[in-house]
C-alpha cells in the first residue's frame, strides 16, 4: 500500500523535480514562516525553507545528481508556503527502518527505473533473505541496519566515490561500527573483533595498504545486502570464486572430501577466517599437527611437504639473489630473468598444488624450480670467478709498477751521489 | 728496395747513423726513431734542440716531492681523458640505449670494465689529488702576489673538476644516476636568483629525461675537456711564469737548482707510477655495480650517491645538520676568498694563525667527513622487482640441496587420485 502510494508521488515528481536541481538558488521567494539564508524556495526544493540542515543533499550525492528531490521520497508540497500545507498529501516524514527498505527498494526494485542506470534490482529480495533482513522484517528489531545505515541518508554517494560508506576500504569500518560493539554484540553472542583480524589480515594487507581493490572486503565473502555467514560446506567455494586454482587442487584431495561431508572448516581449518593468514614455509608440519598431532602417521608427511617447500622457497630466492648478482656484474640478464619466470611459475604451483597433498606432484615440481636454481647460480659463480680472474691483473700491475719505482729510486740515487762526488772534487 | 741493394745500403748507412747519433741523449733514442721522419725537418726547424733545451731547464732548488700532488692531479685527467674517450667509443647517450651500451661495456668489450672502473676511480681521486694540492698552495701560503691569479685558476680548474663528476653521474642512466641527478638538480633549483633558469637550461624537460641526458653528455665530453684543458694551459703557463713558490723556511738563493731531465723526471715517473698503481688497484678490488636500469616513475628505496662530494655532504648532513653543511660551505667560499684579501708578504704558517686554523678544519673536516660518508653508503642493486612470495628467508634450507627420496611411509596413503574419488564417502 505505502510502496504503492510512494510510487506514484514519486513518478510524478521528475517532472517538477528534474530541472529543479539545475536551477539557482534564492528566487522569488514567497513569504515564509522563517526565511534562512542560502534556503532555497522554489517549487521543487521548498522544503529546504524550513529544513535547511539538509540543504546539502540537494545538490550533492547521486540522487541529486539524477534529479531525486526530498518529495520524491518524503512527499508533501515543495511548493507550499505554509507548514500543513507543506506537509499535506502523500507526505511519509521520517519512515522507520523497514519502511526505509520499501521505499529505497520502491525504486531499486524497479527493473524500469533501474534501466537508466545499469543497475541491479534485487537488493530488496536479498536484503530479506539476509540475517539483517530476517530480523528487521521477522521480528521489527531496530538494532539491525537499513539501507540508509550504509548507504547514507540524505546525501548518498554510489559505492565508487571515496566519500561512500560503502567505497572498498570503507567496508570493513562501516561493518565494524555494529559489529565491533560489544554491549551490541554481545546480545546476539557475535565476536567483536572481526575488524581487528581483518586488518592484519593477508586480504585487509591487501586492501588498506596495496589498495588493491580486488581483495575481499566484508561483503566479498559475506555478500553486500544477502549477508550471511558461509556455513561449513560452503567455505571452500567461497574462498574458491577468487582462488580458483587452489580450491580444485583442494577439492581432489582428501581435505576437500573432508570439507564436503562436514568435518572440516575448508580453507579456514589452516588459515581462519577473518584473520586469513599464510602458512610461513617452515611452519606448515606445525600446522598439519594442530589437528592430526605430532605422533600421528600423517606427520612425516607433513614434515616432507614442509621440506620441499621450505627447499623450494630457498632455492627460487637464491635463484633471484644469483640474478641480481649478474645485473650487479654488467651481465645481461634478460634470458637469466626468463628463466628464474618459468622457475617462478612453477614454485607458484607448489603453493596451489600442496592443496590436493600429494606429495609426487610437489616432489616434481620442488626438482624443477631447484634445476632452474641450479643452473642459475652456476651461471652467476661464473661471473663472480671471472671478476675474481680480474683481481690477478694485480700481480702484474704491482710487479711492474714497483720494478719502475725501485729502478727510478736507483737512478736518482746513483745521479746524487755523481753530484756528490763532482762537488767534493771540485773544492 | 732489393732491386737497388746499393740505395737499401746507403739507407741503412744513414739509419745506423742517426740511430748512433741519437746515444748521447738518452731519451731522444725513441725520438730518433720517429726523427727518421722529421730529421730533414730538424735542419730547418730545431725541434730536437728545442726539446734538449726544455730538458735541461733548471727548476728552482725549492721544486721536490711537495710539488708533486698537481702533477697527480694532472696525470688523474690525463688517464680520465684516455679511459672517457675509449668509454665514448662505446657508449650511446641515448635513454634507449645508454645503459644496455654500459652493460656491453663492462661485459661485452675486452677490458671494458677495466676502463669503467679506472675512469670511476680516477673521477673520485682526482678530486682528492685537486684537494691536496691545494692545501699544499694554502700552507705554503704560493697562492700569496704574484701567484693570486693562479689560485683563482685553481679554484675554476676544482669546480670544473666538481661539474665534470655531477654531469658524468648521470651518464649510465640506472635508478642510481638517475635520482641522484634529479634529487641534485632539485637542490640546485633552490639556489636563489640563479637557481630556477640554470636548472631549466640544465635538465631541458620538466624531469630528467632523453633531452636532460644529451646536456650532461655534451657537457660532459666537449665542454668541460675544452674548458679545463683552457684552464689548464693557462695553469701551466703562469706556473711556467712565475716558478715554483720559494719555500718559506729558509731563503737558499746560493744555489742553482737541478735540471729537470732525469732529476724531477725520475720523480716524476716514480709518483706517476704509484698513482696508476693505485688507481688501477682501487678499480680492480672495488668495481662499480651496474645498478638497475632508470626507471623515471619509481624511485629506489635507498638512494645514496657515490661520489666523493657526495659521500662528504651526506656525513656533514647526517652528523652536524643543514646548519653544519651551510657553516661548512662558508668555510669553503672563505677559503676560496682568502688570496684576494690576504696579500701580506708574511708566509710563516707559525705568523698566519687564523689561516691556519681555518685550513686546517677545513681539510681534516672534508677527509673526516668522507671517511664518514663512506660508511654511510649503500648500494640499491636489487634489479628484479619481482617479490618472492614468501619475504622470509626460510631456515634450515641450503640452496640447491638435492631433495631426499619420499618416505615410504607417507607415500601409500595420500597419494592424490586414489583419494579424489573416496571423497564422497563416509
Amino acid at each position: 500500500m505505502l510502496t504503492a502510494l510512494l510510487t506514484a508521488t514519486f513518478v510524478a515528481a521528475p517532472a517538477a523535480g528534474r530541472p529543479a536541481a539545475a536551477r539557482p538558488a534564492g528566487r522569488t521567494a514567497p513569504t515564509l514562516p522563517a526565511q534562512v539564508p542560502g534556503a532555497t524556495a522554489d517549487t521543487a526544493n521548498g522544503c529546504l525553507a524550513c529544513h535547511a540542515a539538509q540543504r546539502r543533499a540537494a545538490t550533492e550525492g547521486i540522487h541529486a545528481e539524477h534529479g531525486v528531490t526530498c518529495v520524491s521520497c518524503h512527499g508533501g508540497d515543495p511548493a507550499a508556503v505554509t507548514l500543513p500545507r507543506g506537509h499535506s498529501g502523500h507526505f511519509v516524514g521520517t519512515p522507520d527502518k523497514a519502511a526505509t527498505a520499501e521505499l529505497c527498494g520502491s525504486c531499486h526494485s524497479d527493473p524500469d527505473r533501474m534501466r537508466e542506470y545499469g543497475l541491479p534490482t534485487g537488493q530488496l529480495a536479498q536484503f530479506r533473505s539476509s540475517k539483517h533482513g530476517q530480523l528487521l522484517f521477522g521480528q521489527h528489531n531496530n538494532d539491525v541496519p537499513t539501507c540508509t545505515d550504509c548507504h547514507g541518508t540524505h546525501i548518498i554517494y554510489p559505492p565508487y566515490d571515496a566519500r561512500s560508506r560503502v567505497y572498498p576500504t570503507n567496508i570493513p569500518g562501516t561493518c565494524a561500527s555494529c559489529h565491533s560493539d560489544p554491549k551490541l554484540m554481545a546480545k546476539y553472542h557475535i565476536r567483536t573483533d572481526q575488524f581487528a583480524q581483518f586488518r592484519n589480515s593477508a586480504h585487509g594487507v591487501a586492501l588498506f595498504q596495496d589498495q588493491n581493490f580486488a581483495a575481499p572486503t566484508c561483503v566479498g565473502c559475506h555478500g553486500a545486502h544477502s549477508e550471511l555467514p558461509p556455513t561449513v560446506t560452503e567455505i571452500a567455494s567461497v574462498c574458491g570464486r577468487c582462488h580458483v586454482l587452489v580450491e580444485q587442487e583442494f577439492a581432489k584431495g582428501p581435505h576437500g572430501a573432508a570439507a564436503r561431508a562436514g568435518k572440516l572448516p575448508g580453507c579456514l581449518a589452516c588459515h581462519s577466517n577473518h584473520g586469513t593468514e599464510r602458512v610461513p614455509a617452515d611452519s606448515i608440519s606445525a600446522t598439519c599437527d594442530r589437528c592430526h598431532g605430532s605422533d600421528s602417521q600423517v606427520h612425516q608427511f607433513a614434515v616432507d611437504i614442509q621440506h620441499r617447500v621450505v627447499q623450494a622457497t630457498a632455492d627460487i630466492q637464491s635463484a633471484e639473489r644469483a640474478i641480481d648478482q649478474m645485473a650487479a656484474a654488467g651481465e645481461r640478464v634478460g634470458y637469466y630473468r626468463f628463466r628464474y619466470k618459468s622457475g617462478l611459475t612453477y614454485f607458484r604451483e607448489i603453493a596451489q598444488k600442496q592443496h590436493r597433498l600429494n606429495l609426487d606432484t610437489l616432489d616434481d615440481l620442488a626438482r624443477r624450480v631447484r634445476s632452474v636454481s641450479i643452473d642459475l647460480d652456476s651461471r652467476a659463480k661464473g661471473t663472480q670467478e671471472s671478476r675474481w680472474e680480474h683481481k690477478l691483473l694485480l700481480l702484474p700491475v704491482w710487479f711492474l709498477s714497483l720494478s719502475a719505482v725501485v729502478l727510478a729510486l736507483l737512478a736518482l740515487r746513483g745521479l746524487r751521489k755523481r753530484d756528490r762526488d763532482s762537488d767534493s772534487s771540485e773544492t | 728496395m732489393s732491386r737497388d741493394p746499393k740505395a737499401a745500403r746507403e739507407w741503412f748507412v744513414r739509419l745506423w747513423a742517426d740511430l748512433k747519433a741519437s746515444t748521447d741523449a738518452s731519451l731522444l733514442v725513441i725520438l730518433r726513431f720517429v726523427g727518421l721522419l722529421y730529421g730533414p725537418l730538424d735542419t730547418r726547424l730545431p725541434i730536437g734542440k728545442a726539446f734538449r733545451k726544455a730538458l735541461r731547464h733548471r727548476l728552482s732548488p725549492e721544486a721536490g716531492w711537495r710539488q708533486a700532488f698537481g702533477g697527480i692531479a694532472y696525470l688523474l685527467f690525463i688517464i680520465l681523458v684516455v679511459t672517457g674517450v675509449l668509454l665514448s667509443f662505446y657508449y650511446r647517450p641515448s635513454t634507449q640505449e645508454a645503459y644496455q651500451s654500459i652493460q656491453h661495456i663492462v661485459s661485452g668489450v675486452s677490458f671494458g670494465w677495466l676502463m669503467r672502473d679506472l675512469h670511476v676511480w680516477a673521477a673520485n681521486l682526482v678530486v682528492l689529488g685537486a684537494l691536496l694540492h691545494m692545501a699544499r698552495v694554502f700552507f705554503g701560503a704560493a697562492y700569496k702576489p704574484p701567484r693570486e691569479t693562479n689560485w683563482i685558476v685553481g679554484v675554476l680548474l676544482l669546480f670544473s673538476v666538481f661539474a665534470f663528476g655531477a654531469t658524468g653521474y648521470l651518464l649510465p642512466w640506472d635508478q642510481w644516476s638517475y635520482w641522484t641527478v634529479t634529487e641534485g638538480l632539485d637542490i640546485l633549483a633552490r639556489t636563489p636568483l640563479v637557481g630556477g633558469w640554470l636548472v631549466r637550461i640544465l635538465r631541458a624537460d620538466p624531469i630528467v629525461s632523453g633531452a636532460t641526458l644529451s646536456r650532461f653528455f655534451a657537457i660532459h665530453v666537449i665542454v668541460l675537456p675544452w674548458l679545463v684543458l683552457g684552464l689548464l694551459a693557462l695553469h701551466f703557463a703562469l706556473v711556467r711564469k712565475h716558478g715554483v713558490a720559494p719555500r718559506v723556511s729558509a731563503n737558499r738563493t746560493g744555489r742553482t737548482g737541478v735540471p729537470f731531465f732525469p732529476y724531477h723526471f725520475l720523480r716524476m715517473v716514480i709518483t706517476g707510477t704509484l698513482v696508476v698503481a693505485v688507481a688501477l688497484t682501487a678499480a680492480l678490488l672495488f668495481p662499480r655495480p651496474v645498478a638497475a636500469p632508470a626507471n623515471p616513475a619509481q624511485p629506489p628505496g635507498m638512494l645514496f650517491s657515490t661520489w666523493i662530494l657526495a659521500d662528504v655532504s651526506r656525513a656533514l648532513i647526517y652528523y652536524l645538520g643543514g646548519w653544519g653543511f651551510g657553516a661548512f660551505l662558508l668555510l669553503g667560499a672563505g677559503m676560496v676568498l682568502l688570496p684576494i684579501f690576504d696579500r701580506s708578504p708574511e708566509r710563516r704558517l707559525r705568523r698566519r694563525p687564523i689561516v691556519a686554523a681555518l685550513g686546517v678544519l677545513f681539510f681534516l673536516t672534508f677527509a673526516t667527513a668522507w671517511g664518514a660518508g663512506w660508511r654511510l653508503r649503500s648500494i640499491p642493486t636489487t634489479t628484479s622487482g619481482e617479490l618472492t612470495p614468501f619475504q622470509k628467508q626460510p631456515t634450515g634450507a641450503t640452496p640447491g640441496a638435492p631433495l631426499p627420496s619420499i618416505a615410504p611411509a607417507s607415500r601409500p596413503a595420500t597419494s592424490g587420485s586414489d583419494t579424489t574419488n573416496s571423497g564422497g564417502a563416509p
